[in-house]
């Protein structure tokens, strides 16, 4: 009898833990749970997207007492000196052309204005180890530039003064090629002030550059954060032009490091570039916290174009002269070696077999990308909750590494755990997935923000399950977010070069791999030609980015 | 035992099955291998001694090569040659520029596939080893063969014509053979420095006063093959202590460190630096260019009494089980045919190590005019770990500049 009420009574226990587990359940996810399979593939992705992070904080952890010791003792410090210099350099430098660009070109009446607005977001499309090989070409110690001084009446002024491998070397050829991302953000923002601020400034009695200054560029700092953020992420994950120019930083130690197979000491310098890498976004979170500033809408205004005046020239040259380094000039470079390298029979058969590979992995990573993005945004923006936003952070930690990291997670992962893709090439199209998921987010999330919850909400009134609701009304109305998110990820791809290096297969090589072995080769002819096929299938993007800013 | 037995015969009739699917995948190759230890392994079964199975197993598999060899053999090369199918996986330390014409022609010569990894590095094999890639390991210093070799990586082989190679330039068992050497010396400017100004001699480098040679002197990265080989070979005639004294001289004084001896031929001919610590060979390249070519070569410690120029070896090691065992073991007899050896040594201009072969360039110093270590180059592997954690600690190796 005792018994059987005992078995009562856990049963109604275990029915009411239930009903409150239940309970906290719904309350968790404001009374709109996500369906399991969903909630499934969203978390089981944002774990994979962390796993090779995981992975190498682990082994640089078990890398054991000797590893750090030594590392520590020389090495860390000497790596932390040229990561940190070169960033902040680079960093500040560009704040100051992009600004100044911008400023240049939104707020006077610099001619052409409106061309130079997306002229000047071309250095975009070129990836600066591609700048790189444009300058080594034209600077190098055998460069034209040399040969100029030498064979002019320059060379009275002494030997040819350039040093292309240095620190100045890195420094300017990293600056041309990600100054945009201030310029576009900083020209966003400028186009939204409001008239009305400089003019109380003005009736105070300022004149404009005091505006600039007490105004202007308070208004600014929040773009100006971002931009830089995104320059100082840039430089810390670099590996192409900084090796390229023969300067070692964290990435390039990490390179080499893999290279030789010393795995313990990779992974501890991986850990201290992880740290990096979070106190910079740590300090974006803080500031976009503490800046805050708010334009009123109501009486918006669209921005005074000022008088230049008799500084009109002097403004001009300034915008032609960066123009021509960051654009003119690689571009012209690299037509004029990838006609050398036709006539001399570069692109051959091998050419395409490179170029196909590019595009094999590429489109690869592109959909599978696609595919993951969908349920991972459906699950933020329709189910929100911590859990969902937990694993829409997690699925960002590759795209904040730099690729040498992601890469060398993956090679401990595949080689030890899932060795029949290992020195496959879907080795690198996972990678890229990795890098670059958040990219075709990013995008499908923008177009879903769009379509409002009813539609979902009366199509499952109307009797559709989820997944059917998903496939058959969000999806459509989405799609040209989707797609260009894909693209987006697929530029990426094709431009991407560390991941790509350390994880090809034997036999497969890509474009990218290609430029970069044959420019460190001064093989020039045979690089050109794919450098150039990269910076045109990165235009096709350049579209979307500018008006996403 | 009887589920045991079902699940070999499964196997085996799979196994058989996947292999008369065509033999165009590596993947069959090894099924068809699998196929046959199976069946071994089912003959042997009913005497059932698991241990003496695997024994059985590997003399069987040994026997069958034999037989194949012996069948080539008599066969005639064209009727082996026709026989190989599939693929070949190389990894290769050595430029890709030199190789990749080898590896072609014995693309077009045998049909095999072969795809190649360059830039590898010998510890890639060793982290590899639970999951072996490679078939074949080109490899541009003795010393990282001779490791793998004696961390039991590689396999013995007895591939034909292996006579022409001396035997201080292979290992015991053939695991790896050189067919190429060079020399280490330095490469000069003329234009910039007098060959009596160039160092005769390695421990002149400890001499402060060649940093002010006018735009200084050019080594490479302490992570290239070339260089671990040169530090060994010093730490076998100086000592550690010496050898790091050295190390750390070179760091300090030289102009400019790069990440391969390319650049190095390059920037001395370009007038970036005066001189640069080289293989021979990459005189011999530099030479052959259109322009920037006014360099000389000075092969080091040749005086009386000094220890000889330093020398080390490109050459092939057999991965041990790798996935395409009888590609590999055809690439091995492939690559020793006299035409080969030559072809192997290809634009790279070194010297080959079969004396029968006149060497590609022609003016080239035969190693029997030169004085050299007396280092048996298999000594190398002795010392390749302790040497990369020499450079290591001296930060040699990732410095650029």
């Amino acid at each position: 009898m005792s018994r059987k009420k005992e078995e009562e009574k856990n049963h109604r226990t275990q029915e009411g833990n239930f009903q409150f587990l239940q309970k906290r359940w719904r309350s968790i996810w404001n009374g709109n749970p996500p369906g399991m399979v969903l909630l499934t593939i969203g978390l089981i992705t944002g774990i994979l997207m962390s796993v090779p992070l995981v992975y190498v904080i682990i082994r640089s952890l078990a890398a054991g007492r000797d590893s750090w010791a030594r590392l520590i003792g020389d090495r860390i410090p000497g790596l932390m000196w040229n990561t940190l210099s070169l960033t902040f350099a680079v960093t500040a430098f560009a704040i100051v052309i992009g600004v100044s660009l911008a400023w240049l070109v939104i707020r006077t009446d610099i001619p052409g204005r409106k061309v130079w607005q997306w002229l000047l977001a071309i250095p975009l499309v070129i990836p600066p180890y591609v700048g790189a090989v444009t300058y080594i070409i034209v600077f190098g110690p055998s460069g034209w530039m040399r040969d100029l001084w030498n064979g002019g009446v320059l060379n009275v002024f002494g030997d040819y003064p350039i040093q292309i491998y240095s620190f100045w070397g890195v420094f300017f050829v990293m600056t041309m090629f990600t100054y945009p991302y201030v310029f576009l953000i900083a020209s966003a923002s400028l186009r939204k002030m409001n008239r009305n601020y400089e003019e109380v400034a003005r009736s105070q009695g300022m004149t404009t550059s005091q505006i600039f200054w007490k105004v202007n560029l308070p208004l600014l700092r929040p773009a100006i954060g971002a931009g830089a953020i995104l320059i100082s992420l840039y430089v810390l994950s670099d590996f192409g032009a900084i090796a390229m120019m023969r300067y070692v930083t964290f990435t390039a130690a990490i390179y080499y490091q893999r290279a030789g197979f010393d795995i313990p000491s990779a992974s501890v310098l991986s850990l201290v570039l992880i740290v990096l890498t979070v106190i910079i976004l740590w300090i974006e979170s803080y500031s976009r916290r503490k800046n805050k500033f708010y334009q009123t809408s109501n009486t918006f205004r669209p921005p005074e174009i000022l008088k230049l005046g008799r500084w009109k020239p002097l403004a001009l040259i300034y915008v032609i002269s960066v123009f021509t380094m960051a654009v003119v000039l690689p571009i012209f470079v690299l037509v004029y070696w990838t006609v050398v390298g036709a006539e001399a029979g570069a692109i051959d058969a091998s050419f395409f077999e490179y170029a196909w590979n590019s595009v094999k992995v590429s489109g690869i990573a592109a959909v599978l990308c696609m595919l993951l993005a969908l349920p991972l945004i459906y699950l933020k923006s329709r189910h929100p909750s911590f859990i969902s936003s937990g694993i829409d952070k997690l699925s960002y930690t590759g795209y904040a590494l730099p690729g040498v990291i992601v890469a060398l997670g993956m090679v401990f992962i595949f080689n030890n755990h899932i060795p029949v893709l290992y020195n496959t090439f879907y080795m690198i199209a996972i990678a890229f997935v990795v890098r670059f998921l958040p990219q075709a987010m990013q995008a499908g999330e923008a177009s879903l923000s769009l379509v409002s919850p009813r539609m979902d909400e009366a199509a499952r009134s109307l009797g559709y399950p989820a997944w059917k609701v998903m496939l058959k009304v969000t999806l459509p109305s989405i799609l040209p977010g989707v797609l260009a998110g894909g693209a987006l990820v697929f530029v990426s791809s094709i431009k991407e070069l560390p991941a790509t290096l350390m994880l090809r297969p034997p036999g497969f090589d890509t474009l990218a791999v290609r430029v970069y072995y044959n420019a460190s080769e001064a093989i020039y002819h045979q690089a050109a030609p794919g450098a150039l096929l990269i910076v045109l299938v990165s235009i096709i993007p350049l579209h979307y980015l500018l008006k996403r800013y | 035992m009887k589920v045991n037995r079902k699940i070999l015969t499964a196997s085996v009739l799979t196994a058989v099955l996947l292999a008369a699917c065509g033999n165009n995948e590596g993947n069959n190759t090894e099924a068809n291998e699998n196929a046959a230890g199976n069946t071994n392994n089912a003959a042997e079964n009913t005497n059932n001694e698991s241990n003496i199975e695997n024994e059985t197993n590997e003399t069987n598999e040994n026997e069958a090569e034999e037989t194949n060899e012996a069948e080539n053999e008599a066969g005639e090369e064209t009727a082996s040659e026709t026989e190989l199918d599939g693929e070949l996986i190389v990894y290769s330390s050595r430029n890709e520029i030199f190789t990749d014409a080898l590896l072609d022609k014995f693309e077009e010569d045998t049909g095999v596939e072969v795809r190649a990894l360059h830039e590898a590095e010998p510890l890639q094999i060793q982290e590899e080893a639970g999951n072996v890639q490679a078939d074949i390991f080109i490899s541009n210093d003795i010393g990282g063969l001779e490791y793998l070799n004696q961390e039991g990586l590689l396999e013995e082989s007895d591939p034909e014509n292996i006579e022409t190679i001396d035997e201080q330039f292979r290992a015991d068992n053939n695991e790896w053979f050189a067919l190429s050497t060079r020399a280490r010396g330095f490469i000069y400017n003329k234009d910039m420095i007098e060959e009596e100004e160039v160092p005769s001699r390695m421990e002149d480098l400890l001499d402060d006063s060649y940093a002010e040679v006018e735009n200084g002197y050019a080594i490479t990265r302490g992570g290239n093959g070339g260089m671990i080989g040169n530090v060994s070979a010093l730490r076998h005639e100086w000592g550690d202590e010496r050898t790091e004294e050295w190390i750390n001289s070179i760091q300090e004084n030289a102009a400019g460190i790069y990440e391969g001896h390319g650049d190095i031929r390059r920037a001395v001919g370009e007038g970036t630096h005066a001189f640069g610590l080289v293989n021979n060979y990459y005189y011999h390249q530099q030479l052959e260019e259109p322009s920037d070519n006014n360099v000389g070569f000075v092969y080091a410690d040749q005086g009386e009494g000094e220890m000889g120029a330093i020398a080390n070896a490109a050459g092939v090691g057999l991965v041990a089980d790798g996935p395409n065992p009888e590609n590999a073991q055809a690439f091995l007899d492939w690559v020793l045919e006299e035409e080969n050896q030559l072809e192997f040594v290809g634009e790279s201009l070194e010297v080959p190590i079969n004396p029968e072969l006149d060497p590609p360039f022609e003016e080239a110093v035969p190693f029997s005019e030169l004085q050299v270590q007396d280092m048996p180059l298999r000594e190398l592997g002795n010392y390749f770990e302790d040497t990369r954690q020499l450079i290591e600690d001296a930060g040699l190796d990732l410095e650029l500049r």
